[in-house]
């Protein structure tokens, strides 16, 4: 999913860092009034979590392949402004340091992970656990479906930017299909994972949810729905 | 206000145990990032797609960690020691900025 160097048009990536760059301002418009020492910390920690997750592939036979993303999982943890943050340190350090994703392409793919993924995963999160209650078994539907969805969403978009870039005319119509179908079917195993994880971490009261309790009750738009 | 050093220890104190899962996951990380990848010839759809697109990656920079490796270390132990330097840095960070909020 990491998009590298070449991919992508000028017009493309110089647009895509501009949009990332204005979310990124925004975001801490968002958040920086309620955050504070320990917030800082736990987002440094949920990116060492992902950054380690995302070096585990999914051995499938066949070999195409994905793993693990987790933009559902941040945005249900801790909102989407803050889990911007998450993917800034994660993806530029993939970028910066081992060279995983490209440099011009940063912007697009902080785009597609950490504002796409995140904003698709926590709505649908926020909409099954509204419908149904916040029960362990809404929590488990929703970060299931937010997971699989999500990556879905953010794979066909990263299709979309690829397709429509002016060096390659007319590839919408091979890059589209392709990311979405493979980023679909293999977003079901995402939407398991992340279910999973959000489980565990809501069962066992972890410091994550704890904070975003905290972050809850100080402002409801900002925090994730986890906690109520 | 100064930040107290029990605050500054408080910070990662909190998230201990989480630590030591990703440590123990980063050790076992290759069996999925390099073992298994290998052996089912491991590749992405923007792989799959960039390869009937006959894209190319353009190599117009690199690191001394290319690939989640260490040169001159075999794959496996490269990549773990490339998944502890990434959760320094990113746990690194953090902590500067944690600390800097703190004090603010």
């Amino acid at each position: 999913m990491h998009i590298p160097d070449g991919y992508l048009s000028p017009p493309w990536w110089i647009g895509l860092y501009i949009v990332t760059i204005v979310y990124g301002i925004v975001a801490w418009r968002k958040v920086r009034n309620i955050i504070d020492s320990e917030t800082v910390m736990a987002v440094a920690v949920l990116a060492a979590g992902i950054f380690v997750a995302m070096m585990f592939n999914w051995p499938i036979p066949g070999g195409t392949s994905l793993h693990f993303v987790g933009g559902a999982l941040a945005g249900i943890l801790l909102g989407p402004w803050l889990a911007f943050f998450v993917y800034a340190m994660v993806l530029g350090t993939q970028a910066i340091v081992f060279h995983d994703g490209g440099i011009t392409t940063l912007g697009a793919n902080i785009f597609n992970m950490g504002i796409v993924d995140v904003w698709v995963g926590y709505a649908i999160y926020k909409l099954v656990t509204r419908a149904m209650g916040n029960t362990r078994k809404a929590r488990l539907l929703g970060a299931f479906l937010g997971g699989w969805l999500g990556l879905a969403v953010a794979g066909t978009v990263a299709g979309v930017e690829i397709g429509l870039s002016p060096s390659f005319p007319y590839a919408v119509e091979i890059t589209v299909p392709a990311m979405a179908f493979w980023h679909t079917a293999l977003g079901v195993i995402e939407g398991v994972i992340t279910a999973l994880i959000v489980d565990y971490l809501y069962q066992h009261n972890s410091p994550l949810v704890q904070l975003a309790e905290r972050l809850q009750a100080l402002q409801p738009a900002t925090a994730g729905p986890i906690a109520h | 206000m100064a930040v107290s050093g029990a605050q500054r220890a408080g910070l990662l104190e909190k998230y201990r145990g989480a630590i030591i899962a990703l440590s123990v996951l980063i050790i076992i990380s290759p069996i999925f990032g390099i073992i298994l990848a290998e052996k089912v010839n491991y590749h992405e759809p923007i792989d799959v797609m960039a390869e009937k697109l006959h894209l190319h990656e353009l190599d117009i920079y690199s690191t001394p960690f290319d690939n989640y490796q260490v040169p001159g270390l075999p794959p496996t132990i490269g990549y773990i020691i490339a998944g502890f330097i990434g959760i320094a840095v990113i746990l690194g960070i953090g902590y500067l900025a944690a600390r800097r909020m703190a004090g603010a």
